[in-house]
C-alpha cells in the first residue's frame, strides 16, 4: 500500500477524529478528553515529523480526492506547507496543554476542545492544500469552527464580538470564492504551481487578473487583518486566552497570511504579479497597516488588546515581506511566519497567565508583577525583545532579511516602516516591562490564586516557557540547518531560482 | 595547540559573565554567585595580558554567522582598559554594596552590561557587534535605575529612549552597509563602504547611532543624567569603558583609512570641538562632582571624535591616529574611572585618610588636564603632533584649539576637586574604606602607567617645547583656578556670609540644569506626545462614531427598503396574483406571435 499517498490526510484526520469523538462524550470525562486530545497532537506531530523527513529524502506526500468534474481535493506536502504545518502542530500540542491548565474548572469543555480539535484540522488542511478549492474549502472551515471559540464565554461581549468576526469573515469568503470561481472560469485549473499558474494568459486578461488577485486579496485579508478589513481582531480579545493565542499565533491570522503568501507565489507567481502591478500597492498597504497597528497599541491598557492591535501590526510585515518582490525579502517575510508566531504565542500565554493567576487585564495593574511571576514576565521579556527586534532574538532575524531584501529590491522606504515599527514597538512595549520589573507591586493584587510553590500552574507555566526558549534559540543558531530560516531560504530558492 | 585554544577560551572568557548572571538568579546558586560577580572580569584581562596577538573564531552557525577575536592592537587595548576598569569597579562594588539588600539586581545587570561590553570589543562582524552592543545598552539601564529614585527613573527613561533611536539608527546604518557591500565582516564592510553609493546615509546614521552612545554634542543629553544616579562604579564603567564602545563602533564601520571624507571629517571635527568646549562650559556650573565629571567625559569624547574626524580627513596618516585615538581612549578610560570612584570613597573617608585621598585624586585630575609627564601630556602631545595631517585652514587652528581645550579641562578638574575639599557631614559607609582604597589606588596607578607603557617608542620627543605646551594650559588654568578662589572669598567677606554653611552658600557660578538641551527640548516632545494621544484616543475615535452615526441614519432613512416588503405583501392577495399571470400569458402569446 502506498502510504505516501495517504499521509496528509491521516495528519487531517489525526484532530479531526479525537474531535468528533470529544463531542460524544460526556462532560465529566476529564481524562478521556485529555487523553484524546494529547494522543491526536502526538499523533499529529509525529506524523508531520515523518512527512518532513520523507520531504528530504524525495518522497512525495499527495493525496487526491474526487470533488467537483475536473476539480479535485488535493493535500500535498512541499516546503511550504510543512513549514506551516510544522508550526500549527508543533504550537497546537503547546496549546493544548496550555488550554486544559486555563479551562481548569470551567462548563462547556466538551465544546471547546471539540471545536478546537476541528479548528486545528482546518488549520492543518490549509496548509496542505494544493490548490486553491482545497484552500477555499478549509478556509471556510476554519471560519465555522473558530466562531464556538470565539463565543465560548457566552457573555454579551462575546455574542457582539462573535457577530462582527461572523460578518467581517463571511464577507471575505464570499469575496475570495468569487475571485476563485473567476480565476477558474479563466485558467481551468487551480493547482498551486511554483511560479504561478496564470502565466499562460495573454495581455488581454491583464484587467481581469488585478480585479481578482484584488478579490483574493480582499478576501484573504479579512483573516490576515489588514487595513481596514482588521476591525474584528481586537474585538475577539474577549475569548479565552488559548484561543487568542491559538487564533492570533497560529490559525486565523497566519493562515490569511499564508494565502496571501501561495496567491502571490503558486497562484501568479511573483514576476507575474509584479509585471501586473500588483505588488506595489500590496506593500503600501501592509506598510501602512504595520504603523497603524502599532500606533493604536500605543494607546490601549487592556493587554490582549495591546497585543492584539500588535498582532495586527506583525502580520503585515509577512504580507510586506511577500509584496516586495524578491528573493532576500521573501525569506523574510516567510520566515517571519514562524518568528512571529513563536513569539505572539509567548505573549498570549503570559497574558493568559496574568489573567487566570492575579485577575490582572490591564497594562496598569501590572507593577512590579515581575517579582511573583519571575518566569512568566521572563519569558514576557523574550516575547516582547523579539517584537522590537532586538537580537539575539528571531524577530531581529526577520527584520534584518527583510530590511536587506528591500534594499536588495530598490525599496529603500520600507528601511523607514521596520525602523518606525520598531520604534512603536519599543514604545509600547517597553513601559510594560519597566513597570513589570522596575516597579513595586501593589499591596494587594485583584485576586491571587495560590498554586503551592510555584507561580501559577504547571500546565500554564511550561507552554510560554518553551515558546520563548525556542523563540531564543532559533533566533540565536539561525544559520544552522533545518532551522525555519534554512527553511524559507529553501522556499525562496525554489520559487525564485529553480526551473 | 594554544592557537586552537585560545580564541575559545578568549570567547568563553569574555561570556563567563553571561554565564554567571542567571546563576545569580536561582536561590541554589545565588550565594556563589554573588561571591563571583565582582571578579567576573579578572580572568579576561588575565587572558588578553598573556594571549597571541591576533586570535580568531569562526561560528557560522551563532545568528548569522559570527566571528569574534582579537583582529588588532587596537582591540587588544580595548579589551586591556575595558576589563581592567569592569574588574576594579567590580572589586569596588564588593565592599561598595556588601550589605545593601537590592545587590542581586545590580550584580544581574551589571553582568550583563560587562558581557555586552566585552563581546563588542571582540566582534569582528557587524551581527555580533550589534548583538553584544544591544546587550550592553539594555542591561545598562537597570544599572541606571538602580536606585529607583525619581531622578533615577527619570534618567532611565531618558537613557532607553535614546539608546532605542540609537539601536535602530544603527539597525539602518549596518542593514545598508551590508546590502552595499555584500559583506559581514568589518574589513570587507569597510573597505565597500569607501565607494557605496549610498555611503553617506550610512555615515551619517552611524554617527546618530554611535554619537548617542559616545556623547557627541546634541546626542548627549543622557549622560549628565545618567552618571550621577548611577551607583559610583556604576558611574565608572559607564563612562571609562561604555561610551567608548561608540568610539568603537566609528572605529569599525567608518572607512577610516579608506579614503579622503573632508566634508564628513570637518563635520566630525566640528561637533567634536563645540563638544570639547561646551563639555567644559557647562559642567564648570554643576554642584554636583558625579555631574561636572559627566560633562567632562562629554569633552573629552569630543576630543575623540575630533580625533575621528581628522582621520576621514587624511586616510594616509590613519595608522598612526589609530593608535593615537585607543591611546586616548585608554588614557581617559582609566582616569575617568579613577575620578569616578574617587567620589565614592572620599565620600566613606573621615580625617587624614580623606585628605590623603583627596591628594591622590589629583594624579588623574592632572593627567586629565595633561600635565607633565602624566599620561594626558603623552596622548595630547601625540594628537597635537597629527594635526598636521589635518586640511589646511585647520593646520594652524587645531593645536591653538587643543592647548585652549587643556586649559578648559584643567579649570574643569580644578572645579571638581574644590567641589570635592567641601566638608561632608554625612557618609553612607562604614566599616572599612580600604576595601573602596584598594581598588581605586590600583585604577590611579594603572591609569598613570598603561598609556606609558603601551605607546610606541619614540612617540614623542622630549623637547623643552613639547614640555612647556603642556605645561602652560595647566599652570593658567591653575593659577586662574586660584584666583576665582581668592575673589570669592573676598566677596564672601564683603558680603558678610561668614555663617557655618557659608561654603555651599558661596558657589556663585549660574545654575545650568544637568540635561542642559534636554529641558527645552524635551517640552517640545511632551507637546508632540499629547497631541497624537488626544487625537487617537478621542478625536480619531468620534470622528469615526460620528461618520458611523451618520451613516446609520442614512442607511435607515432610505424608505426604498420597505418596497419589497410592500410588494410581498400586494402579491400575496390573491387577485393580484391572478391579475399578474393574465399578464405574463398575454405577454407571452404577443412574443410567440411575433417570433
Amino acid at each position: 500500500m502506498n502510504w505516501d499517498k495517504w499521509i496528509p490526510l491521516m495528519v487531517v484526520a489525526s484532530s479531526l477524529l479525537p474531535g468528533l469523538i470529544i463531542f460524544t462524550l460526556a462532560e465529566k470525562r476529564g481524562r478521556l478528553r485529555t487523553t484524546l486530545n494529547l494522543l491526536g497532537a502526538v499523533v499529529k506531530l509525529g506524523l508531520v515529523g515523518l512527512m518532513v523527513w520523507g520531504v528530504y529524502n524525495e518522497h512525495h506526500y499527495e493525496t487526491r480526492l474526487a470533488l467537483l468534474p475536473n476539480l479535485e481535493l488535493v493535500l500535498r506536502a512541499g516546503p511550504l506547507s510543512l513549514l506551516f504545518v510544522t508550526l500549527s502542530t508543533a504550537l497546537w500540542f503547546v496549546t493544548t496543554v496550555y488550554a486544559i491548565g486555563y479551562l481548569e474548572g470551567s462548563a462547556h469543555r466538551n465544546r471547546f476542545f471539540g471545536f478546537f480539535s476541528l479548528c486545528v484540522t482546518a488549520t492543518v488542511g490549509v496548509a496542505l492544500s494544493g490548490n486553491l478549492i482545497t484552500f477555499l474549502l478549509f478556509y471556510e472551515l476554519l471560519t465555522l469552527s473558530t466562531y464556538p471559540l470565539l463565543v465560548h464565554r457566552g457573555t454579551e461581549a462575546a455574542r457582539r464580538a462573535g457577530q462582527t468576526y461572523l460578518i467581517y469573515t463571511l464577507f471575505g469568503g464570499a469575496l475570495l470564492l468569487l475571485g476563485t470561481v473567476w480565476l477558474y472560469s479563466l485558467t481551468g485549473t487551480l493547482e498551486f504551481t511554483p511560479r504561478g499558474f496564470i502565466s499562460g494568459l495573454g495581455p488581454e486578461h491583464n484587467s481581469a487578473l488585478i480585479m481578482i488577485f484584488i478579490l483574493l486579496i480582499a478576501g484573504l485579508g479579512v483573516k490576515a487583518a489588514l487595513f481596514p478589513l482588521h476591525g474584528w481582531l481586537p474585538k475577539a480579545m474577549v475569548a479565552p486566552a488559548p484561543v487568542s493565542a491559538l487564533l492570533h499565533a497560529v490559525a486565523v491570522v497566519k493562515a490569511g497570511a499564508f494565502g496571501i503568501v501561495r496567491v502571490v507565489y503558486d497562484v501568479f507567481g511573483v514576476e507575474t504579479a509584479a509585471l501586473l502591478g500588483v505588488t506595489m500597492p500590496l506593500a503600501w498597504l501592509a506598510a501602512f497597516t504595520i504603523i497603524y497597528g502599532s500606533v493604536r497599541a500605543l494607546y490601549q491598557d487592556d493587554l490582549k488588546r495591546r497585543l492584539a492591535f500588535s498582532t495586527i501590526s506583525q502580520v503585515s510585515y509577512i504580507i510586506l515581506g511577500v509584496a516586495i518582490a524578491g528573493p532576500i525579502a521573501t525569506i523574510g517575510g516567510v520566515v517571519h511566519l514562524v518568528h512571529q508566531g513563536l513569539m505572539k504565542i509567548t505573549l498570549f500565554f503570559c497574558a493568559g497567565n496574568l489573567a487566570e493567576t492575579l485577575e490582572i487585564h490591564k497594562v496598569s495593574e501590572m507593577n512590579g508583577v515581575g517579582r511573583r511571576m519571575p518566569w512568566t514576565m521572563a519569558a514576557f521579556t523574550i516575547g516582547a525583545f523579539g517584537m522590537i527586534g532586538a537580537p539575539p532574538i528571531a524577530g531581529f532575524i526577520s527584520k534584518w532579511y527583510l530590511g536587506l531584501g528591500a534594499l536588495d529590491a530598490g525599496q529603500d522606504w520600507v528601511i523607514l516602516v521596520l525602523i518606525g515599527s520598531s520604534l512603536l514597538n519599543a514604545m509600547y512595549f517597553l513601559p510594560i516591562l519597566h513597570r513589570a520589573w522596575f516597579r513595586e507591586p501593589p499591596k494587594q493584587w485583584p485576586a491571587d490564586h495560590q498554586f503551592g510553590d510555584k507561580e501559577t500552574a504547571w500546565a500554564l507555566l511550561l507552554p510560554p516557557v518553551v515558546t520563548a526558549a525556542f523563540a531564543l534559540g532559533i533566533g540565536l543558531l539561525a544559520s544552522l540547518p533545518f532551522t525555519p530560516l534554512d527553511w524559507a531560504k529553501l522556499i525562496a530558492t525554489r520559487e525564485f531560482y529553480q526551473q | 595547540m594554544s592557537a586552537i585554544i585560545s580564541p575559545t577560551y578568549l570567547v568563553l572568557l569574555v561570556l563567563f559573565p553571561l554565564i554567571l548572571a542567571p546563576a545569580l538568579l536561582f536561590r541554589s546558586t545565588q550565594s556563589i554567585a554573588l561571591k563571583l560577580a565582582p571578579w567576573a572580569a579578572l580572568p579576561v584581562l588575565l587572558q588578553v595580558l598573556f594571549v597571541a596577538p591576533t586570535v580568531s573564531l569562526h561560528l557560522p552557525w551563532l545568528l548569522l554567522g559570527s566571528e569574534l577575536g582579537i583582529g588588532d592592537p587596537t582591540s587588544r587595548l580595548f579589551l586591556l582598559f575595558t576589563a581592567l576598569l569592569w574588574w576594579l569597579a567590580g572589586m569596588y562594588a564588593r565592599v561598595y554594596l556588601a550589605q545593601q539588600p537590592r545587590r542581586v539586581s545590580f550584580y544581574l545587570y551589571f553582568l550583563l552590561a560587562m558581557s555586552g561590553n566585552l563581546g563588542l570589543i571582540l566582534a569582528q562582524d557587524v551581527g555580533s557587534f550589534y548583538v553584544f552592543f544591544a546587550l550592553m545598552s539594555f542591561a545598562a539601564y537597570g544599572l541606571v535605575v538602580h536606585e529607583r529614585s525619581q531622578q533615577a527613573i527619570y534618567a532611565g527613561r531618558v537613557y532607553i529612549i535614546l539608546a532605542v533611536i540609537g539601536e535602530l539608527a544603527l539597525f539602518a546604518a549596518m542593514v545598508m552597509a551590508v546590502s552595499a557591500t555584500n559583506a559581514m565582516g568589518f574589513e570587507a564592510v569597510r573597505t565597500g563602504l569607501a565607494q557605496a553609493e549610498s555611503r553617506d546615509l550610512i555615515i551619517l546614521l552611524a554617527l546618530i547611532g554611535f554619537g548617542i552612545k559616545a556623547g557627541v554634542i546634541g546626542l548627549h543629553v543622557w549622560l549628565p543624567l545618567a552618571h550621577p544616579v548611577a551607583p559610583t562604579p556604576a558611574s565608572a564603567v559607564l563612562s571609562g569603558a561604555m561610551i567608548k564602545a561608540g568610539l568603537l563602533g566609528w572605529l569599525r564601520l567608518l572607512p577610516l583609512g579608506e579614503t579622503a571624507l573632508l566634508q564628513w571629517g570637518e563635520v566630525f571635527m566640528i561637533l567634536g570641538l563645540v563638544a570639547a568646549f561646551y563639555g567644559v562650559i557647562v559642567g564648570l556650573t554643576q554642584r554636583d562632582p558625579k555631574t561636572l565629571l559627566a560633562y567632562s567625559s562629554i569633552s573629552q569624547m569630543g576630543i575623540m571624535t575630533m580625533a575621528i574626524g581628522l582621520g576621514l580627513t587624511a586616510p594616509n596618516a590613519y595608522p598612526m591616529i589609530l593608535i593615537v585615538i585607543t591611546l586616548y581612549a585608554l588614557h581617559h578610560g582609566l582616569n575617568k574611572g579613577a575620578l569616578f570612584l574617587g567620589v565614592g570613597v572620599i565620600a566613606a573617608c573621615h580625617g587624614v585618610q580623606r585628605r590623603w585621598v583627596w591628594l591622590g585624586l589629583w594624579l588623574p585630575a592632572l593627567a586629565l588636564a595633561g600635565a607633565p609627564l602624566s599620561s594626558g601630556m603623552l596622548v595630547k602631545l601625540m594628537l597635537k603632533a597629527q594635526t598636521v595631517n589635518a586640511p589646511e585652514h585647520w593646520i594652524s587652528l587645531l593645536p591653538i584649539l587643543l592647548s585652549v581645550s587643556a586649559l578648559a579641562t584643567t579649570l574643569l578638574v580644578g572645579r571638581f576637586l574644590f567641589l570635592l575639599s567641601k566638608p561632608k557631614t554625612s557618609t553612607n559607609m562604614q566599616g572599612s574604606a580600604l576595601g573602596l582604597i584598594v581598588p581605586w589606588a590600583m585604577l590611579v596607578v594603572s591609569a598613570q602607567v598603561l598609556p606609558w607603557w603601551f605607546a610606541p617608542p619614540s612617540s614623542i620627543t622630549w623637547q623643552l617645547t613639547n614640555i612647556i605646551s603642556s605645561l602652560w594650559p595647566v599652570l593658567l588654568g591653575l593659577a586662574l583656578i586660584v584666583a576665582s578662589l581668592v575673589w570669592m572669598r573676598r566677596r564672601q567677606r564683603q558680603a558678610g556670609m561668614s555663617s557655618p554653611q557659608g561654603y555651599e552658600n558661596s558657589d556663585f557660578t549660574p545654575h545650568i540644569p544637568p540635561g542642559d538641551l534636554l529641558i527645552p527640548l524635551s517640552h517640545i516632545f511632551i507637546f508632540v506626545y499629547n497631541f497624537t494621544r488626544r487625537f487617537s484616543v478621542y478625536l480619531f475615535p468620534r470622528w469615526r462614531d460620528t461618520c458611523l452615526a451618520a451613516f446609520k441614519r442614512l442607511w435607515s432613512g432610505i424608505t426604498a427598503w420597505r418596497a419589497p416588503e410592500q410588494i410581498e405583501t400586494r402579491l400575496a392577495h390573491w387577485h393580484n396574483g391572478l391579475l399578474l399571470f393574465v399578464l405574463l400569458g398575454l405577454l407571452l402569446a404577443w412574443w410567440s406571435w411575433n417570433a
